[in-house]
């Protein structure tokens, strides 16, 4: 395969085109503001394929990390437990893009029940590290999300 | 209600099939601004020779809504606050209840002459100020949160009592994350944080859910119509605050921000609600609280779509709007000091 132009190029071109060649051809408001909203979902999954797997893995290892600590600190549980060992036998280290999802979800069970635990136990340094890891994962997200803001309402 | 060429006959034959006059429609062209459901703006000459401009709402084709909504409800809701003349707000007149005759389920409205409060808004140069705006956007929801539960009857649900009711809204954030397509540990959080750290309560009331200046048609006289009624139950009147918190963090201008003291002072007069249950950190916790309901609705669509079973533009579009949501969350869940 060829990697250059990468996804997020092509996919950043697109959204030009859309932008000089489609729009300006286009009277119908309707119209115009479904390419608003185009422009803005190509501007979103050109980042997201730029960075999505590398993301993913990242906050994969803070997930489980976050697991194991609230286990080591707090206990063994068997929500805990269970949540694990769903991650351990569910996977994956290939790098396909539904393969890192899949395990991306499953270290999200892990760390949403170990933040159950947290709040259980009322572990205030346990809960402070769960809110450094989410703003982790939501520093992703509003890179994705960029400049937005609903067009056509008003 | 998508095919525009054939929509004058078919909603001609309608209305005077409903109203029992003959119908004319003139013109019929789709309107912009309605993000979950088909909208259209028709003009009808009666056959006593008036003229009138009529709003058509009505449902998407399936897989293609950003969020599932029930027209009957919506109906019943509308019918039963017009019958109980509880709020200003455009008159229902009619609705296809089967969407054999319009081609979907819709309802036909009356119109609403003038822009909307955003509109208006959108006018306003942020370094004078947004005038009596503010005060006005305060003093609606309060007469939305004044209406008498009771004006709706049996319309929708009535919880049995607040405790369980914001349970119950607490645990939707754990139902999202269960339904949703792969986990999302933000919604856990939130959930415990929000069962942890609950308010003062405040009398069960009508609660609009998607309170934000685009569903508010300001008259020619500076009076205001509130539409958009999709969304409405029964519920803590501080949704509704909490909402527009967040929805005008992300589509401002936010009007509580300049003053949020003087925001709240004039919602409890007008409310006769108290200090200890309209403040700063009931602002806050409702803000995190209340985005479930529009949030869940999104993340249920892109739910559908990460299955296969939806598509369209307004849910990929939308994404982002849980992204909000999610700053939203955290900046309202105020974290503990060590």
């Amino acid at each position: 395969m060829f990697s250059r132009p990468t996804t997020d190029q092509v996919i950043l071109d697109c959204r030009n085109e859309l932008l000089n060649a489609v729009d300006s051809a286009v009277s119908d408001p309707t119209v115009k503001i479904t390419i608003q909203m185009l422009e803005n979902v190509l501007r979103n999954v050109a980042e997201r394929a730029a960075h999505e797997i590398a993301w993913m893995h990242e906050e994969t290892d803070l997930m489980i990390g976050f697991a194991d600590e609230v286990e080591t600190t707090l206990g063994k549980s068997d929500e805990l437990t269970a949540a694990r060992s769903a991650y351990n036998s569910g996977r994956s280290d290939s790098l396909h893009l539904d393969d890192v999802s899949k395990t991306y979800g499953l270290a999200g069970e892990c760390f949403s029940v170990a933040m159950e635990k947290v709040f259980a136990a009322s572990h205030t340094a346990l809960h402070l590290r769960s809110r450094e890891i989410l703003a982790i994962r939501l520093d992703h997200e509003n890179k994705i999300m960029g400049e937005w803001a609903f067009v056509g309402r008003g | 209600m998508q095919d525009v060429a054939a929509m004058p006959e078919l909603l001609g034959a309608f209305l005077t099939k409903e109203s029992g006059q003959t119908a004319t429609v003139t013109s019929y062209e789709a309107m912009t601004g309605g993000y979950s459901r088909l909208m259209a703006r028709a003009e009808v000459r009666w056959q006593d020779g008036s003229t009138e401009t009529l709003v058509l709402r009505g449902d998407p084709p399936p897989g293609k809504a950003m969020m599932e909504t029930d027209r009957d409800t919506e109906w019943a809701l509308l019918s039963a606050l017009g019958q109980a003349d509880s709020i200003p707000m455009p008159k229902a007149r009619y609705y296809d209840s089967t969407g054999s005759q319009l081609g979907t389920k819709a309802i036909v409205l009356d119109f609403v002459a003038g822009q909307s409060l955003q509109a208006h808004l959108n006018e306003c140069s942020p370094d004078a100020g947004y005038g009596r705006h503010t005060f006005d956007l305060v003093d609606t929801m309060a007469a939305v949160h004044r209406i008498n539960p009771d004006d709706v009857g049996s319309s929708i649900p009535r919880p049995t009592d607040w405790s369980t009711y914001l349970g119950g809204l607490i645990d939707r954030f754990r139902q999202a994350d269960h339904n949703h397509a792969e986990s999302n540990p933000f919604l856990r959080y939130v959930a415990e944080w929000l069962d942890a750290n609950r308010p003062p309560p405040l009398p069960l009331r009508l609660v609009h859910s998607d309170f934000q200046p685009a569903n508010i048609m300001v008259g020619t006289d500076g009076s205001h119509q509130v539409i958009d009624w999709e969304l409405t139950h029964i519920g803590d009147p501080r949704e509704d605050l909490g909402y527009y918190m967040i929805y005008s963090s992300a589509s401002g201008p936010n009007l509580i921000v300049p003053d949020p003291e003087a925001f709240l002072a004039r919602y409890r007069e007008k409310t006769g609600f108290g200090e200890d249950t309209i403040n700063m950190a009931t602002l806050g916790y409702f803000s995190s609280l209340a985005a479930i309901t529009v949030y869940g609705q999104v993340l249920a669509g892109a739910g559908a779509m990460a299955r296969g079973q939806n598509s369209g533009i307004m849910t990929t579009y939308t994404l982002n709007a849980l992204t909000v949501g999610h700053n939203n969350f955290l900046a309202g869940c105020i974290p503990p000091t060590l």
